[in-house]
């Protein structure tokens, strides 16, 4: 079980979450929307340990995640796709996933090896390329590499950001794709996407955002409140 | 000519591939710093000049020199983790965090040099070569303890470039000096790498000083005259960059070595600064990219 509770964040004087409470059980997909610049971002980085958040709490199983530094929060389950992938110059795609592997700590080389083995099986393309440096992929693949460096050390909450931002509607479906499977494997899933019907489509639930709080929230199979949802957040 | 190359130019390149070599050491352990932490370390040169010291005092108690070659850099790397962790990591996260760690470590070098005059006085002192002789190649004189010197500290290069682009632990270095935020959130533990970074590039400068005292003595400012030569290689190389610095390394040292030949010696120093500031005006970034650029 994740739960945001009374989470408040500031860059500098600025007071960009305002009290935001958010909860999600293993095998949900959560959508946050909201337009540009209320605050989605800035959850996910909360979460993930890049923000300090000023007060509120946020736990993952029983475990509070709040003020931890990214590292620590790694460390307890929390697998992170930030905004634009920053997939890591100077590394191949293949030193991109194993560090990745960093995540789960305890595991022996062998099962290592088979996690690594997974994802390349669940990712040919990155397979085919594993000596090629990471930023000479495609903005799909380098997208697909975000992905499976995140998800290889089998995350419990997976926090991904904006994954469909500028992509072809193909490698658009691939990554809704792989986000079903990791909703499968019982992962949680917290997506911050801009594509909101895609990403009705994947998603149990939903939370709009705006001025750092939430203004509503539902179930996606509510089609009354989908479209409350789609007149909330529109431009 | 034969007789030139055997007796004059052969014997002054060695003599500047060994400094080059120990140049390239201390310059290793600049760059690591400064790639992985973008700090300039103003101190570097006193840690060379303590390796130095702890070689002179533990070899005059009775070790000897090839256990020194060990003792000395393992002895440096708790004092490098701690000066991270209790000096540059308590200003790492201020605004004008670039001048402050510039002028902490200037005056940590300060104390240093200061408190090695104080403890072991200020004359100049130099230990007795490990590796007495030449060897003669091709009618050459090749003295051993040089040759030694720069098989060794070619070696230790060579290593360290193997760990930071051929080991996990390599990739955890240089995805954290690109991005230490995103290599946090893979559970990398940025602030142990970044000790650590700083800890073995303390390290290789002691290694530096041990290798180097049997050469070129040992004085409380020695680190000082060493460090505008490694600052010069680290920023003709590329800031961050192992290989610039390898490279950087061995030509400017042949070039200030070459150079005496032909003209007074006294000039080889304003030839080498000279090209410093030409490159700093011509290519700013150096030879080669950053570590963790590619």
């Amino acid at each position: 079980m994740f739960t945001i509770s009374g989470l408040h964040t500031h860059y500098g004087l600025s007071h960009i979450i305002q009290g935001v409470d958010i909860e999600a059980r293993p095998g949900e997909v959560v959508g946050i929307f909201g337009r540009n610049g209320v605050g989605k971002t800035t959850i996910l980085k909360t979460v993930a340990g890049w923000v300090r958040p000023t007060s509120g709490d946020i736990t993952l199983d029983g475990v509070s995640l709040a003020g931890l530094s990214p590292d620590r929060v790694a460390h307890r389950g929390v697998g992170f796709v930030p905004e634009d992938r920053r997939i890591f110059p100077g590394l191949t795609v293949e030193e991109n996933i194993q560090l990745g592997l960093l995540q789960r700590r305890g595991r022996s080389r062998a099962e290592e090896r088979v996690a690594v083995d997974g994802v390349f099986a669940r990712f040919p393309r990155l397979a085919e390329r594993r000596r090629q440096l990471g930023t000479t992929l495609s903005g799909g693949e380098q997208q697909m590499l975000a992905m499976a460096r995140a998800m290889v050390g089998a995350p419990t909450l997976l926090l991904v950001d904006e994954p469909t931002e500028g992509l072809a509607p193909m490698i658009v479906e691939q990554i809704f794709a792989i986000i079903r499977e990791a909703k499968a494997a019982g992962t949680i899933v917290l997506l911050v996407e801009q594509n909101v019907h895609g990403a009705l489509a994947v998603a149990d639930r939903y939370y709009a955002i705006e001025r750092g709080r939430v203004i509503l929230s539902g179930d996606t199979r509510d089609e009354a409140g989908r479209a409350e949802l789609l007149g909330a957040i529109a431009v | 000519m034969i007789d030139y190359l055997q007796f004059v130019l052969a014997p002054q390149m060695v003599t500047g591939l060994s400094l080059g070599v120990a140049v390239i050491l201390v310059a290793l352990g600049l760059t690591i710093i400064f790639g992985l932490l973008d700090v300039i370390n103003m101190s570097h040169g006193e840690f060379y000049a303590v390796g130095a010291y702890l070689a002179l005092a533990l070899g005059a108690a009775g070790l000897n020199f090839w256990l020194l070659l060990v003792l000395v850099p393992l002895l440096m790397l708790p004092i490098g983790f701690l000066v991270e962790k209790g000096l540059i990591q308590r200003v790492f996260n201020s605004p004008d965090r670039h001048t402050t760690t510039l002028l902490l470590t200037f005056g940590l070098g300060l104390v240093i040099e200061e408190t090695l005059a104080v403890i072991f006085g200020p004359n100049t002192q130099r230990p007795p070569t490990p590796i007495r002789g030449a060897v003669e190649v091709f009618g050459v004189m090749l003295p051993n303890y040089r040759m030694f010197l720069i098989g060794f500290g070619l070696s230790v290069v060579a290593a360290v470039a193997l760990v930071i682009y051929r080991t996990r632990l390599g990739a955890m270095v240089r995805a954290a000096a690109f991005d230490r935020h995103m290599a946090a959130s893979l559970g990398v533990p940025v602030g142990f790498v970044f000790a650590g970074a700083f800890a073995f590039g303390i390290a290789l400068a002691g290694l530096a000083g041990v290798l180097l005292a049997p050469v070129y003595s040992v004085f409380p400012t020695m680190g000082r005259d060493f460090i505008l030569l490694a600052f010069t290689v680290v920023i003709v190389g590329g800031m961050g960059s192992i290989a610039g610095a390898v490279v950087a390394g061995l030509v400017l040292t042949q070039i200030q070595a070459i150079s005496s030949l032909f003209i007074s010696p006294v000039w080889s120093d304003p030839i080498v600064f000279g090209i410093l500031v030409v490159m700093l005006v011509v290519r700013p970034q150096g030879l080669f990219g950053r570590l963790g650029r590619g």
